[in-house]
């Protein structure tokens, strides 16, 4: 039971590789935690298309934030 | 809904650490943080996206495809189909199945954040390669990095260790000086030295990658491995972390180093003063959320001793670091040029003196760390530092309240009061609680005695030397600098009482002319809580004690007195002083009275056979022989002095030390060793400025003389000088010259008073010639004026000079109509009718009407006198002379000047109300007016002899005279069977009684 287990915890690290993979070639800029999190969060349901622009408006954001810091630095 | 809500949770867990993963916000309060928490959660609910359709992915990944191969990118081409081909064919962590839907979301997503494709092409070339590899992540080591003992954790020199800790921790020197002793002493060469170093030199654990250090391979010091590996196991999305390894010890050290005050850390950071504990902190017996929870705990209390300690650093001036320009505030970048904030610096002073108990705590703590006697552990020193702990949290809350939430530039006196009212609100709060926040209580209370005393320092100075010394402007009563002190605006228009509105915390001046006199008592009700609420019950005291103080040391005052004063001086204690020990006094007294509770009883049974034989005499003197009657009025005494004893000794049960005070006491504390020393000095102020005023300054004799030439009172002086124009009126002279009536007033004068002759002037006013018009009104132009020297014309104001001017008019104005009737001679007329008898003497019918005509003229002139007699009586004796003698019995009573400058405005509007002159009783005086008028006509008509008028104009002075009185008689009566002014009474009785005789 628990070898069968293990297996599937090594099928599922694998995937996670080859997700990894799949991010890199599209140039998502996702790390594997942010990759994760996103695996989990399609995983409960929430729409890809949400989460993307999600992400997007974010990395926006704190983009715009991080310059406006620097500028009063 | 059990299950719904579980899941919630995971996505919001999942939704949080997304946020922090791509903002990098790690602060949930942030703002920035819940903004976006708050955009996410709204995104993931109400979307307007439709759900993923495969059939569209796949058409997507088949164009990306196409594309690549177009780009004659041919290896990533392949590379992308089958990454996706084994992806689609692959298990989900948390799904069933290969090729759901899920699968298909995750690559749309994936598709949807890559963007435009060709960016991909000119990126992402290099990385196919790498794609392909494996990944090379070393589990293996990972997991067994726990497991390994590294034998060599120092590679470099000891010295070099030391140099790196002296360079992180330059503060620590107590640490560091017995590290350097203990490192010279043992020859690094030795065999034994390496080992010796082993056990006692810290591992750089600060540096990035630092070596390890030896622990036990007990299952117990091991908790961390056991759980990442059981995390691992069961979770295929966990990730391990670069994590920092130290040992409790240094997590102990380190709080004891944040507790104190000390900047840089490893395990702690600081960001804007606000303090947070460092991610990959773990030590090996706890899993790294445990120590983070423990640790956050800290870093909470660590925040408030930091911003504490800046706090302090601001207001001394002392500032271990440039700070960066944005974050210095105001007050500090005042410094320098600005007169330093006292009540600040009280607060920064008791501050200090609580933070140097508290690290005297922590060092004896680190010394026994340091020792390894005893086994020290986190939660231990956390206990043991709980008491101070909850203590610093009061303190920081007050702190917060107090200063930190005030706005900058908000001026210093609204700071003071604010600070000083947080604190008193906090004492109060805690108070009310009783014994379970005694040492709250106590902490406050010292805190506030401390803060309080450049306030009670400022009342000090003002009250004992009349010197309003605050350089910072941070009493709430200021002194104007334009007003000179001998000026006659000096007692209203010196001080501005500040008064703080909680609400709109801002400041609202109320000018001292209304604060001066009312002090403490003008409550509308949002002010209740504005100016310093513990001086709020003494604050007219305070005023009036600091202005007649001022006042007092401007007057010439008897050599004898000023130099007894300074020789008292010397000895005198401060307020402060004697405010410190009717506290201490108070508090030390409770311990010794259980002893003689014992005795106490006894003594009372004896004070009740005394007290019930004095009452027995009493009774007896009364003729009443009842012996039980005697015990029950001794006992009712004893218990009202019991009670007044209970009530003003402060009989609290609980014995504490010398700082504490709890229980419902601090306001009577406040009531008994505060107020009753600001009270007697007010009384000894304010008892020797008026005993200055009138026995230095004459005050009762100036007013005595504005009675006697206002009033009329010294009779014979202002008969000379009114008759003397009257005569000339008579004349049918011209009396309106300037010259004439200061002669006549300066030889009236000068006779009997002539101190005063000088001060005495008189003038001449032009009035509007629409009141001219009665011959009555002639006399208003006369302006009496009376030069009152300072500082009597504090009291004698030359308002007050106007009202003294208006009732003198009108006294004039009676004392004319009653002279020219008085002086009326019978032989005017009699001369007439011998006149006629001679010239035609068969008339008789014309000589009975003139007889007739003369009788009634007669009588008109008798009824006349008795109206003005009547009104000169009442003015003369019922009011001015009645109402003089009540104002100079209170005048003798007044304590103080604000008192006695009202009771002379009362006494003022009080003659002025009953000699009729306001307004709202105008139309009685147009009749008095009218009446008196009709007198100068008569008596000008009666001088003018017989023959100057008609029979009708007799008529006409009858029906005239008539009517008004009859309008008075009726005014007066209603007025007196209301009952509302009982002082004119008599005046409606004699006017009545010359009525009804009509």
């Amino acid at each position: 039971m628990a070898s069968a287990a293990n297996a599937n915890m090594n099928a599922v690290r694998e995937t996670m590789d080859v997700l990894l993979e799949i991010s890199r070639l599209l140039n998502t800029g996702l790390d594997m935690e942010s990759l994760s999190i996103c695996v989990r969060l399609c995983e409960q349901g929430i729409n890809p298309e949400a989460l993307s622009s999600v992400i997007k408006e974010l990395r926006k954001a704190s983009d715009s934030l991080k310059t406006s810091e620097n500028c009063t630095n | 809904m059990a299950h719904s809500t579980k899941f919630e949770k995971e996505t919001e867990r999942e939704t949080k650490n997304l946020i922090r993963c791509i903002t990098g916000i790690e602060d949930e309060d942030d703002q920035n943080y819940q903004m976006a928490l708050k955009f996410c959660w709204s995104n993931f609910r109400f979307h307007r996206f439709l759900d993923v359709d495969s059939h569209k992915v796949q058409r997507s990944i088949s164009g990306i495809y196409e594309k690549l191969m177009i780009h004659s990118d041919l290896s990533k081409a392949e590379s992308w189909r089958r990454l996706t081909e084994e992806f689609l064919s692959s298990p989900l962590p948390n799904t069933d199945g290969t090729k759901t839907d899920v699968h298909h979301s995750i690559l749309s997503l994936l598709l949807l954040l890559s963007g435009s494709p060709s960016n991909t092409n000119f990126t992402e070339r290099p990385r196919v390669k790498e794609a392909e590899k494996e990944d090379n992540f070393d589990w293996a080591k990972y997991l067994m990095e726990g497991e390994d003992i590294d034998n060599g954790p120092y590679p470099d020199t000891p010295v070099l260790h030391i140099w790196a800790l002296h360079i992180c921790f330059s503060t620590i020197m107590l640490f560091l000086n017995v590290m350097i002793i203990s490192v010279i002493v043992i020859p690094v060469g030795e065999p034994d030295a390496r080992a010796w170093l082993e056990q006692h030199v810290v591992t750089p654990y600060w540096v990035a990658h630092a070596p390890r250090f030896p622990h036990s391979l007990h299952l117990h010091s091991n908790l961390l491995n056991v759980w990442d590996q059981h995390l691992y196991n069961s979770d295929p999305l966990y990730l391990p972390e670069e994590k920092a390894f130290v040992t409790e010890t240094q997590v102990i050290r380190e709080t004891l180093w944040l507790l104190s005050g000390v900047k840089k850390h490893f395990i702690f950071q600081h960001h804007d003063g606000k303090v947070s504990v460092r991610n990959n902190v773990v030590v090996t017996h706890l899993t790294s959320n445990c120590l983070r929870s423990v640790l956050e705990h800290i870093a909470v209390y660590g925040q408030a001793v930091f911003r504490l300690q800046r706090f302090i650093d601001e207001v001394t001036g002392y500032s271990s670091e440039p700070s960066p320009p944005g974050s210095s505030s105001s007050h500090s970048s005042k410094k320098g040029s600005e007169p330093p904030f006292r009540t600040y610096q009280a607060f920064v002073w008791a501050l200090y003196k609580y933070f140097t108990s508290f690290k005297e705590e922590l060092t004896t703590i680190e010394k026994e760390l340091i020792c390894k006697d005893e086994t020290v552990t986190l939660s231990g020193v956390l206990e043991r530092l709980s008491p101070h702990l909850a203590q610093i949290k009061e303190l920081h809350k007050v702190f917060c309240t107090g200063v930190a939430e005030v706005p900058p530039e908000t001026p210093n006196v609204v700071r003071a009061s604010h600070l000083l009212n947080t604190l008193y609100k906090a004492i109060i709060e805690y108070d009310s609680v009783g014994e379970a926040s005694e040492q709250a209580v106590a902490l406050l209370f010292s805190l506030w005695t401390e803060t309080v005393r450049p306030y009670l320092e400022i009342v000090d100075e003002w009250i004992v030397h009349g010197h309003l010394f605050d350089p910072a402007k941070e009493f709430i009563i200021q002194r104007n600098k334009d007003v000179p002190v001998n000026h006659r605006d000096f007692w209203y228009a010196t001080y501005t009482l500040y008064s703080v509105s909680e609400t709109v915390e801002n400041d609202e001046k109320l000018n001292d002319a209304a604060s001066g006199s009312s002090g403490g008592d003008q409550g509308s009700s949002n002010r209740q809580l504005t100016m310093v609420s513990f001086l709020k019950p003494v604050l007219k005291q305070i005023i009036m004690a600091g202005k007649s103080m001022q006042l007092l040391k401007n007057l010439d005052c008897k050599e004898a007195e000023q130099s007894e004063r300074s020789s008292r001086d010397a000895e005198r204690k401060s307020l402060y002083t004697l405010f410190l020990e009717s506290v201490q006094s108070r508090l030390c007294r409770p311990e010794d009275s259980p002893s003689d509770t014992v005795s106490e009883q006894q003594a009372t049974k004896r004070s009740l056979i005394k007290m019930q034989s004095i009452v027995a005499q009493h009774l007896q003197i009364d003729d009443v022989h009842d012996p039980l009657l005697a015990i029950n009025f001794a006992r009712l005494y004893l218990e009202q002095s019991d009670f007044h004893e209970r009530f003003s000794g402060g009989d609290f049960i609980v014995d504490r030390s010398s700082q504490s005070v709890t229980c419902q006491t601090f306001e009577l504390t406040l009531r008994s060793c505060l107020y009753p020393h600001i009270e007697r000095r007010y009384i000894e102020c304010c008892g020797n400025l008026m005993k200055t005023l009138k026995k230095d300054y004459k005050l009762l004799e100036y007013l005595q003389a504005m009675r006697n030439y206002f009033l009329l009172e010294a009779g014979d002086t202002m008969y000379d000088f009114y008759t003397a124009i009257f005569d000339k009126v008579l004349e049918k002279e011209s009396w309106q010259q300037l010259s004439f009536l200061n002669v006549q007033l300066q030889e009236a004068v000068g006779q009997r008073y002539p101190e005063d002759s000088s001060r005495l002037s008189i003038f001449l006013e032009t009035i509007d010639p629409a009141r001219k018009k009665q011959p009555v009104n002639n006399l208003d132009v006369l302006t009496l004026s009376y030069k009152v020297p300072w500082p009597v014309d504090i009291v004698i104001s030359s308002e007050c000079q106007k009202i003294y001017n208006q009732v003198f008019l009108l006294l004039l104005q009676i004392k004319w109509a009653k002279y020219s009737l008085d002086t009326l001679r019978f032989n005017d007329l009699t001369e007439a009718t011998k006149k006629l008898e001679g010239g035609v003497a068969e008339e008789v019918t014309v000589k009975e009407t003139i007889n007739q005509q003369i009788h009634r003229m007669c009588l008109l002139r008798v009824k006349l006198m008795h109206f003005v007699n009547s009104l000169h009586n009442y003015i003369m004796t019922r009011i001015l002379h009645s109402t003089g003698l009540e104002f100079q019995h209170q005048v003798q009573e007044a304590k103080d000047l604000d008192q006695l400058i009202k009771i002379h405005y009362r006494y003022l509007s009080t003659i002025h109300d009953r000699c009729l002159l306001r307004e709202k009783v105008s139309f009685v005086k147009e009749a008095i007016m009218k009446v008196l008028n009709l007198v100068l006509i008569f008596s000008d008509r009666w001088q003018a002899g017989f023959g100057a008028w008609k029979i009708e104009s007799i008529d006409k002075m009858e029906s005239d005279f008539k009517n008004c009185h009859m309008f008075l008689v009726t005014i007066l009566n209603k007025a007196v069977c209301r009952g509302s002014f009982p002082h004119l009474e008599s005046l409606a009785l004699s006017l009545m009684a010359g009525f009804e005789q009509c």
